[in-house]
């Protein structure tokens, strides 16, 4: 089987990776027009917040079967012949796979056709690099639009220094995300990032000098700025697969089983519309990945691909926001929603119940609790009977701190290897044991870890006070304690 | 007074003996650099196993009514002989133990491959250290549980520990961890909250509770931190390790908000250990880290790529080798390592040679005085041996030897039915244990105060095992009843029944293989040498650090193995919604067949309970201390609930010592690691319901 993928980014390079493991017999050619090869387009913004070296984000290398071709742009795609061609050579195949993601979105507003120098997109390595140069020299950034990417990206410019206006179409941020009382609470902590947050704003134009950005003329006035961002959002790239007949409708149209009209070309990742619709989000084209090339491989069906809810975890310096399922704003009637809205903290927690399981959730500043929310969805049988208790994480087991050895109870075990009590050690010392060194080798208490010196010293002073040893009836006993050593 | 060690765990306490016999035995703790002088209650009470009134003192034969009965030793050991002579080659199984000498593991193995001709050998040191030793060997060169002395640990800046309850396995060994403690560098990484992950309280560390079976990408999570921010030894990586690329390039998947979803760890924890074990070595000014894993980390189905990646890890921040720091596996038996090294396992010979080897087979059979083609080839794994006995086309017949598998293997009620199957079952014990009671022969050994010998503890260094006390009459040293099964089946080799003269034997096989004690030996020891292993001749002052200059690869440099993540076999579902995790107590060794016996550990833990979330008690209706049935599609056990907050939400955890109805081995699966063979035993889909209903 002679399998071409068209798109080298990351749900092709899975897809690849995954069919390389499921049939090793495959011919697989994995055609990508960027000029390096794959890497983790997800860490963009990461790399740009100087959070991790340009290096760390290669892929690995799929296995053998695959060949890599970088810098090889799909131009044209012949489904009689079953030949997809480049620029420099032809790819000839039994299956094809489209993987061409999405291009950013455009605006059509005054000032950016042509695109004026200091003005970027953020989609490629190319484009995180040219932003990365332009972040040194500049006194203000603008970012335009206020979805996962310009959220990362906002924060990231300021991480590095760099003064940001954020500009918002919607009245709060993350609109697509989250509900607006949850995405004020971010608009709120975004700001106490020293961000300049405008919501609800019209941008009118785009300001240039002599080519270059200078401005954006908002609704309610004009910001100076040298860099701008656009991350306004991005649309499925469909050219190739429109220039060679197949159904397109707001993405490549495939079916539940991620085939396109063609039964010889399937679709996965941002560029295809499945039925659930199109996600934009890396975990559900990595799931169509996975699915469709076992399919291919004849393997066992893996579990289809969730569009609708997938999780969105925000990866912004100084910035905790996931959100995953169902959102209280679409819950059923049925539905228990609970949440916790503490804006002043920067936190708002959500929780959707249904019936015997955690449906969805919406942490924003509390990455503990979203570490752990993010474990329990959609697992029926481990729900608290109050999911009330839900808001509260794991964090029920208070650390103990030594006890008093005075107000301790006596059942209170001291030393964990030699299993003795409070109670023990106050029987020992009665005895006559009236020295630590005189209980530890009555007891063994000590003797193990020897953790529990300091606890039993403190018995010991505790005892000598209420019970002096010259108290004692029988100094005897307490010669005949003491060790020999 | 005689110096010797503890009994249990490869900890290896030292002791010093009083007494005359068992009746007045007592043990009292030594100084040694492992121990320190402390001893636990396990070791304090230690004298009493030899007490216990069902000791065994007889060899045990079994009726034609089914029971057992007292009979000769010569009357029982002509009897097994005759009957195994009527087997074929490979009808014929022998399953050892960790606890074991190095002499009497040695001599096992060469039982089975000279006098039993079979090749079907392995041991329960499989559930303790297979998945350590396999990722071990394949990016170190060598599988060395410790390969530096535990008094590193004390000056180090950060310790990460997965998969380990030391504070309750080992508690001496705490000692070693008091000074990262001080400094806030013990990360323990364990899903519930151990006596081990309290050490973190107070400023002292960090303890992580990820998903049961989600250490692997906690690892890869780190080890993406590490990389991508620039925080590895680059300089170390390129002089002395292979393919980083491989593992640069795999990590880059897995950034922290990721490995948060999965693990439940959060991403800021994820780079803040990250950072802290970056800063705490070598390359960074730091005074060293150490990464240790245990049995939690190991036991899985992806076990021994959970330990390479944790490998990948500590070298990454250039860790092994280096002054300060290291990788290690913290065995578990008491013998755990020279058991894997001298024999038991079913692909080695003497010296961690490997059976496929021609040149391994070839020097071990100059050494036994026979053919190297006598040699049988390799055999399988545990959990595959165990499954296979009564089959068709399986052993007929097993020997055991200080194991006790119907407690300690993955569904044990399915182990018990494979060895109520056989035709022959052949049981060398202390005790009755469970495993023994099913015996067609019991065989009564001796133990520990009782004999003289050799352990290879939890660093590498081999340690003497001193006699005390005469044992019992009646009672045998198993070297004996190797020698006279050997004898009565005409076995090529000579079979002394001398500790000392099997070690210098043992000595001589082991001579120029990855674990060289030709130069160890009992005049060395006994005269105070710390000799760790490999120690090629008797000036060599043996190996404390063997990874100091090279790493015993063919290039001399270690390899990193990419890895990922692919369990649990197990996976929680509708029907089976709670994770099990199971784990050791204080008080008890192992299967319990020796604990149990011990009155004062046995008063303090007496059963199996089940450690429930209060939440999750709550759901199944529980109101005090109800007893608790746990199901999963293996078996079901029965324990009281201990009702407390240690222990996630969604997980619940049992101890594995007992053997009743209360044993949670009837529950674990047995689905086994492709590359080491170590089973899952620690992680699977249960469900939890109050007892009665």
């Amino acid at each position: 089987m002679r399998v071409v993928v068209v798109g080298a980014g990351m749900v092709g390079h899975r897809f690849a990776d995954d069919l390389a493991r499921f049939a090793p017999h495959a011919e697989v050619d994995l055609v990508g027009a960027e000029p390096h090869a794959p890497y983790n387009r997800v860490l963009l913004t990461e790399l740009l917040a100087g959070r991790v070296e340009p290096g760390a984000l290669t892929l690995p290398r799929p296995g053998a079967p695959v060949r890599v071709w970088a810098g090889a742009e799909a131009l044209h795609v012949d489904r009689e012949r079953r030949v997809v061609a480049t620029a420099e050579r032809t790819f000839t195949y039994d299956h094809l796979v489209l993987a061409t993601g999405a291009r950013a979105r455009r605006l059509r507003v005054d000032g950016l056709d042509p695109m004026p120098r200091g003005a970027h997109v953020l989609r490629s390595l190319h484009d995180a690099r040219a932003v990365d140069a332009a972040t040194e020299h500049a006194r203000r950034a603008v970012v335009v639009g206020s979805g996962p990417l310009g959220l990362e990206a906002a924060c990231a410019l300021a991480h590095r220094g760099v003064p940001v206006t954020l500009v918002s179409a919607s009245a709060t941020v993350l609109a697509r995300d989250l509900d607006p009382v949850a995405g004020g609470v971010v608009g709120r902590s975004l700001r106490g990032l020293g961000l300049d947050v405008r919501e609800a704003a019209v941008l009118e134009a785009v300001e240039t000098v002599d080519g270059r950005v200078a401005g954006v003329r908002l609704d309610s006035g004009t910001v100076e700025a040298d860099l701008l961002l656009l991350a306004c959002g991005s649309e499925p790239e469909t050219r190739l697969a429109r220039a060679a007949g197949l159904v397109v409708d707001g993405g490549v149209v495939v079916d539940a089983d991620l085939a396109t009209d063609d039964p010889r070309v399937s679709a996965i990742g941002d560029c295809a519309r499945t039925p659930g619709g199109t996600s934009g989000l890396v975990g559900p084209g990595w799931q169509q990945a996975t699915a469709l090339a076992r399919r291919l491989a004849g393997a066992s069906p893996a579990p289809a691909s969730v569009v609708g809810g997938a999780a969105m975890r925000l990866k912004a310096v100084g910035l905790d926001v996931v959100t995953e399922g169902v959102r209280g704003s679409v819950a059923e009637p049925d539905d228990r929603v609970l949440a916790v809205h503490d804006p002043s903290a920067g936190r708002h927690v959500e929780v959707v119940v249904r019936g015997d399981e955690l449906a969805g959730f919406t942490c924003v500043g509390d990455g503990d609790l979203a570490a752990h929310l993010s474990t329990q969805v959609a697992r029926p049988g481990v729900l608290p009977p109050d999911p009330l208790q839900l808001l509260l994480g794991t964090s029920g087991a208070a650390p103990t701190t030594s006890g008093s050895p005075t107000t301790m109870p006596a059942a209170t075990t001291v030393c964990r290897c030699n299993g003795v009590t409070k109670g023990d050690l106050v029987d020992a010392w009665e005895d006559g044991c009236t020295s630590v060194s005189a209980l530890a080798d009555r007891t063994r208490a000590t003797t193990g870890c020897g953790g529990c010196r300091r606890l039993v010293q403190g018995v010991a002073q505790w005892l000598e006070q209420v019970d002096p040893p010259a108290s004692q009836p029988d100094p005897g006993a307490r010669e005949r304690s003491v060790p020999a050593t | 007074m005689t110096d010797t060690h503890c009994p249990y765990c490869a900890l290896q306490c030292a002791q010093r003996l009083s007494g005359t016999g068992a009746a007045d035995l007592a043990a009292e703790p030594r100084d040694f650099p492992t121990n320190r002088g402390g001893m636990c209650q396990k070791g304090w009470t230690s004298p009493e196993l030899l007490r216990t009134p069902d000791r065994l003192t007889v060899p045990l034969q079994r009726n034609a009514s089914g029971s057992l009965e007292p009979v000769g030793w010569d009357e029982a050991l002509d009897d097994v002989a005759a009957r195994l002579r009527t087997m074929g080659r490979d009808e014929v199984a022998v399953f050892g133990g960790g606890g074991l000498t190095n002499e009497k593991a040695y001599q096992l193995g060469k039982l089975a491959r000279l006098a039993l001709r079979t090749r079907l050998i392995d041991y329960n040191g499989r559930f303790c250290m297979a998945a350590a030793a396999a990722a071990a060997n394949r990016t170190l060169g060598l599988d060395r549980g410790l390969p530096f002395p535990l008094t590193d640990l004390a000056d180090a800046d950060a310790v990460l520990l997965l998969g380990s309850n030391l504070a309750d396995t080992m508690p001496p060994s705490v000692q070693h961890l008091a000074a990262v403690r001080e400094r806030g560098g013990l990360v323990v990484v364990d899903p519930r909250r151990s006596a081990t992950a309290a050490l973190t309280d107070e400023g002292a560390g960090l303890h992580l509770a990820p998903v049961p079976g989600t250490d692997i990408v906690l690892l890869l999570g780190l080890l993406h931190v590490v990389l991508a921010e620039g925080l590895a030894d680059e300089t170390y990586l390129a002089e002395r390790v292979d393919r980083v690329d491989d593992v640069r390039a795999a990590v880059a998947e897995w950034w922290p908000e990721r490995v948060a979803a999965t693990t439940g760890v959060p991403a800021t924890a994820v780079r803040r250990v990250a950072r802290l074990l970056a800063d705490a070595s070598g390359h960074r000014g730091g005074r060293g880290a150490f990464v240790l894993t245990g049995r939690g980390s190991e036991q899985h189905v992806d076990g021994a790529d959970t330990v390479t990646a944790a490998i990948d890890l500590a070298l990454a921040l250039g860790l092994v080798g280096a002054e300060r720091g290291g990788y290690g596996a913290l065995t578990g038996q008491g013998n755990g390592q020279g058991g894997r090294e001298h024999g038991l396992k079913a692909d080695q010979l003497p010296g961690y040679r490997s059976i496929a080897d021609p040149a391994a087979r070839e020097h071990v059979a100059r050494v036994w005085g026979v053919d190297p083609e006598l040699l049988p080839g390799p055999g399988v794994p545990a959990v595959e041996l165990l499954a296979s006995l009564g089959r068709p086309g399986g052993p007929r017949a097993l020997l055991v030897h200080g194991s006790n598998p119907v407690v300690s293997a993955p569904d044990a009620r399915a182990v018990r039915s494979r060895l109520e199957s056989l035709d022959l079952l052949v049981v060398c014990d202390v005790v009755p244990s469970e495993t023994a009671l099913l015996a067609d022969y019991v065989l009564p050994v001796t133990q520990w105060a009782e004999e003289e010998g050799t352990m290879t503890g939890i660093e590498g260094r081999v340690l003497r095992r001193r006699r005390a006390i005469e044992p019992p009459p009646g009672v045998r040293d198993e070297l004996w009843v190797m020698a006279e099964l050997a004898r009565r089946l005409d076995a090529p080799g000579t079979w002394s029944t001398d500790p000392r003269e099997v070690f210098d034997e043992l000595r001589r096989a082991s001579a120029g293989g990855r674990a060289d004690y030709a130069g160890i030996s009992y005049d060395r020891l006994d005269a105070g040498e710390a000799l760790y292993w490999p120690c090629p001749d008797e000036t060599h002052p043996g190996t404390p650090r063997p990874f100091a200059d090279r790493f015993p690869t063919a290039s001399g440099r270690a390899r990193m193995v990419a890895v990922r993540p692919s369990g649990p076999a197990d996976v929680v579902r509708p029907d089976a919604p709670v994770w099990l995790v199971t784990g050791r107590l204080l008080e008890h060794y192992q299967s319990g067949a020796q604990t149990r016996r011990v009155e004062r550990l046995n008063r303090s833990q007496a059963g199996a309970y089940v450690e429930i979330h209060p939440s999750l008690a709550a759901r199944i209706g529980l109101d005090g201390h109800e007893d608790v049935v746990v199901t999963s599609a293996r078996g079901t056990m029965t324990a009281p609930a201990r009702v407390s907050t240690q222990v996630r939400p969604d997980t619940v955890f049992v101890p594995f010592h007992f053997a009743g109805d209360d044993l949670v081995n009837a529950v674990t699966n047995d689905a086994t690691d492709p590359v080491s063979g170590m089973p899952e035993l620690k992680v699977c889909a249960v469900t939890v319901e109050r007892a009665g209903r």
